[in-house]
């Protein structure tokens, strides 16, 4: 069997990259706690290319507008529809912010409109278990940006499966530190990030 | 009643009937005109009502200016010779009576006591009917013309682009109770259509939220009817029955049942488009160094059956790291008027005054054009263009970004282009056979001189990245102007070095290319020189090469074609120096199509020590490719199945295969369009009782093209 390769998205409007170290946590994460076979490294893919067809899991964010271009728009929803799973986080973690407001204007258009999905749902004990629905940010529980916990994760589904996943809780930021850090926290803050991935290879 | 006053009477007449006559010729010319716009504005959406009868009243007035020019020729003496053509028993008596001269004449009288006793008053009038008749005829029919125009339906016009297409059932295949059955269809109010009426239907097409009544005569005893099983009432409706209801979003069949049997009439609603917005202004990103002055804005809009509203939108993001704020606003709102204006195809404009927007450096500024449509059934529509993004540079990237926003620069126009010095030769070599050789050298140095200065400016092209001094050629030959050389003061020993590989490539020796930049250039030149000189090769450049090679090769090739050509257009061979001519051209082509490569800021890279995580020490592991997971499509084999299961029907009771086929026709519409469309033409050719079996082989080829198999399930994963 392949091994996995965590995939950035790359898109044209906005500051993609502004989360460089998440994809190195995550997979530090994935190799740490699951046999998963995966690459070491992540690897950027342009949202406008046929190479997102390669990943079963793309990852998203920034703190900018997010306006898709055609091509864009076009690759995002075959992905969707033909088994991706395009995992959005707002790293501006505004409710009202520009991301928030564009991003989900965008993928509505795109695969359809964000649900609420319901802390009971199979991603949230796909590898840990979490009861509670998507584990809280720091960024959420110091007041930062909007000054709301969000509850619940947005999705937009294919049959039961997750096609997008949006995040307003700014996992950017709370996984945004290099792996090697990982052992000055009492508790691994990336193992949710485990439960994506896991649920992208899984479903 | 004097001669004259009755010749002034009739000119009166004549001048009425030209008055009359130009009005219509007019009027015929406008409204035809008006017509023919409004089926160009209705065909096409481009034409408003303004701009209809704004041409329609110019041709009108070119009409009328062109007319009113018989007014000039209306003078006495004419209408006089007017009245004696159509009068012979005058004799020429009125012209003469009416002759300023004759008129205090004796004869005066004589001539008046001749003309009293004859009449042409009858003659005058058919006259003056007969030159009325055809443009009254052409108005007449101008004014038929123009409102046929405005009320025969268009098939590109709304009233069809938001309308109705159906298909028609046999009457022998239709059970009693619903063989007179006819529907009529009305399309949303917002689309501004009229209503139409489909004999017999099979099948109806129609635009989401049309409404959709059915109706047959007889008594409504025994009829039911529903729509993908959700019942519909069957009302009395005076001598019959009827059946109303909305199209609605998704395909879906009305069944109609009696006793006696039962009918389908699939309905296949057609969806109202979003708008169409493309953002022609700005063109493309721009990074600004300081956020002022005035960027204009220009969107085309488009939509199938009428536009509402379109603004641009823009957001202004400050800040940096975690921080951010968000301004937004709208720009150039313009209403449309909605599909009952019938503007389906329209313009934005708009500036965006970036002094207003106070930005700072870092600032940026995205900018999208949005334009909203008249549907009011499941929208609006809202279509928006691609966004574009204005930046505005940080002092720390001043050296790293192109913030100049000034246009590139002006070519400089005196030079002569290499081609024109091609079409010049070749004109000189046409020309040799009659031209003396004294003639013919001497214009054949004067093009090579003009071919001269041209690679000079090539040389300045490609050694202006060498140093200071963008001179870096060398004078050579009788014709040039050699110059100094200044010392290079401060070498780059990099530079020095790349261009000693370069040397070294070219075969030189590296003392060759030594220490200065003046021999770096020589070794530069040698390493062009080889590098076109070297026939069909292809050198290398890449590697540790120079890049000024790499990226200047095109050019230097060019350079070193045009000093062969040079030299023999020196010599008075305009034939031998037009080859390299050529080469040079080519080369110079090859340099302005070469590709442009921006680059962007890269993440850092972490490599994570997959090993050193799961302590299991280290893995080099294996690189394998991947093929992307073909589509599962359960979807498309239940499709499949239900077809072929239809097709052994068909055999039995075609009737009920018919009802199948359009059953699965209706509920592939959405999903499978092009299974759906071969579906429709195989069922009206079972419906007319045709052989339809190479229809049914078309529609499995469709029912199976999307169905794949694989040799086992696809991994999710991989790596470049």
């Amino acid at each position: 069997m392949s091994e996995f390769v965590f995939a950035t998205a790359q898109y044209e409007s906005g500051d993609w990259d502004s989360a460089p170290l998440v994809p190195a946590n995550l997979i530090d994460s994935v190799a740490r706690y699951t046999k998963l076979r995966v690459a070491p490294t992540g690897v950027i893919v342009s949202l406008a290319s046929e190479d997102v067809f390669r990943f079963p899991l793309l990852f998203l964010t920034g703190h900018l507008p997010v306006r898709f271009t055609e091509a864009e728009r076009t690759n995002v929803k075959r992905y969707a529809d033909r088994g991706g799973m395009l995992f959005v986080d707002d790293h501006n973690h505004d409710i009202d912010g520009a991301f928030h407001k564009t991003a989900v204007e965008e993928l509505a258009r795109t695969v359809g409109p964000l649900a609420q999905l319901p802390n009971t749902h199979t991603l949230y004990s796909s590898f840990f278990r979490f009861p509670d629905g998507p584990p809280n940010t720091s960024h959420e529980l110091n007041g930062w940006g909007d000054n709301l916990v969000h509850t619940h994760l947005l999705a937009a589904m294919r049959g039961d499966r997750i096609a997008v996943l949006y995040s307003n809780k700014d996992y950017s930021s709370e996984w945004g530190y290099h792996p090697d850090n990982k052992r000055f926290l009492s508790v691994d803050n990336t193992k949710f990030g485990v439960n994506v991935i896991v649920y992208a290879l899984t479903r | 009643m004097q001669p004259r006053d009755r010749v002034l009477r009739t000119r009166r007449a004549l001048a009425a009937a030209i008055a009359a006559r130009t009005l219509m010729w007019s009027t015929a010319a406008t409204l035809s005109v008006a017509a023919l716009m409004t089926v160009v504005g209705r065909a096409s959406g481009l034409v408003g009502d303004g701009a209809t009868w704004a041409v329609a009243l110019i041709s009108g007035a070119i009409a009328l200016v062109a007319s009113v020019g018989a007014w000039r020729r209306l003078t006495l003496q004419r209408v006089a010779l007017w009245i004696e053509e159509r009068a012979p028993a005058l004799q020429f008596a009125l012209v003469t009576a009416v002759d300023p001269d004759v008129a205090a004449s004796p004869i005066a009288g004589q001539l008046a006591q001749r003309i009293a006793g004859i009449s042409w008053n009858a003659e005058a009038r058919r006259a003056i009917w007969r030159a009325l008749v055809r443009p009254l005829t052409a108005a007449s029919l101008a004014v038929a013309l123009l409102l046929a125009a405005r009320r025969v339906p268009l098939s590109a016009a709304p009233p069809d682009a938001a309308g109705v297409s159906a298909t028609t059932a046999s009457p022998r295949d239709v059970p009693a109770p619903f063989t007179r059955m006819r529907a009529t269809v009305r399309p949303p109010a917002y689309a501004g259509g009229g209503e139409v009426t489909i004999e017999s239907p099979a099948s109806i097409a129609a635009l989401a939220g049309s409404s959709v009544t059915l109706r047959a005569p007889g008594a409504n005893t025994g009829v039911s009817a529903d729509l993908g099983g959700r019942p519909l009432a069957v009302e009395r409706s005076g001598e019959g029955w009827r059946v109303a209801l909305t199209m609605g979003a998704r395909p879906e069949v009305i069944r109609l049942r009696h006793a006696l049997g039962e009918r389908l009439v699939a309905l296949e609603p057609r969806a109202d488009s979003a708008p169409v917005v493309r953002l022609t202004l700005p063109a493309r990103d721009t990074v600004l160094r300081v956020a002022a002055g005035v960027i204009p804005l220009t969107a085309d809009v488009q939509d199938d059956l009428g536009l509402v509203s379109g603004a641009f939108e823009y957001i202004v993001s400050s800040g940096e790291g975690e921080s951010f704020r968000f301004r937004s606003g709208t720009l150039g709102a313009r209403q449309f008027g909605g599909a009952r204006e019938r503007a389906r195809a329209g313009m934005l404009s708009g500036a965006l005054r970036l002094d207003a927007l106070e930005l700072k450096p870092g600032d940026i500024v995205h900018l999208r054009a949005v334009a909203r449509d008249a549907n009011t059934v499941s929208g609006p529509g809202v279509g928006s263009s691609e966004t574009r993004v204005v930046r505005i540079a940080r002092a720390s990237e001043y050296d790293s970004v192109a913030v100049e926003g000034a246009p590139p620069p002006e070519a400089d126009k005196s030079l002569i282009s290499q081609r024109m010095l091609i079409i010049l030769t070749e004109a000189l070599e046409r020309r040799r056979p009659r031209l003396s050789r004294e003639t013919l050298v001497s214009e054949s140095r004067a093009i090579g001189r003009d071919q001269t200065r041209l690679r000079k400016r090539v040389g300045d092209i490609i050694f202006s990245r060498l140093g200071d001094d963008p001179t870096g050629e060398h004078a050579h030959g009788p014709d040039e102007e050699p110059h100094e050389e200044p010392a290079p003061t401060t070498p780059d020993s990099a530079r020095r070095d790349s261009l000693r590989r370069a040397a070294v490539r070219a075969g030189q020796p590296v003392s060759a290319a030594a220490d200065s930049a003046d021999s770096a250039r020589a070794a530069l030149l040698r390493a062009a020189d080889a590098a076109t000189r070297g026939g069909d090769e292809i050198l290398d450049f890449e590697g540790d090469e120079t890049p000024v090679v790499a990226i200047n090769r095109p050019l230097l090739e060019a350079y070193n074609a045009m000093w062969e050509a040079s030299r023999e257009l020196e010599q008075g061979e305009p034939a031998r120096a037009l080859p390299p001519m050529r080469r040079a051209l080519d080369a110079i082509q090859r340099a302005r199509q070469a590709e442009r490569i921006y680059l962007r800021g890269r993440a850092p890279a972490v490599v994570v020590d997959l090993a050193r995580v799961r302590l299991t020490g280290k893995e080099t592991g294996t690189d394998a490719t991947r093929s992307p997971r073909a589509p599962a499509d359960p979807a498309a084999a239940r499709r499949a199945e239900r077809l072929a299961a239809a097709m052994t029907l068909a055999g039995s009771d075609p009737a009920a295969a018919v009802d199948s086929l359009v059953m699965l026709r209706v509920e592939s519409l959405d999903v499978a369009p092009g299974f759906a469309a071969a579906l429709g033409s195989a069922i009206d050719a079972l419906r007319e009782r045709r052989d339809a079996s190479a229809l049914l082989a078309r529609v499995r080829r469709a029912a199976e093209g999307s169905l794949r198999v694989g040799t086992g399930l696809g991994a999710w994963s991989g790596v470049w």
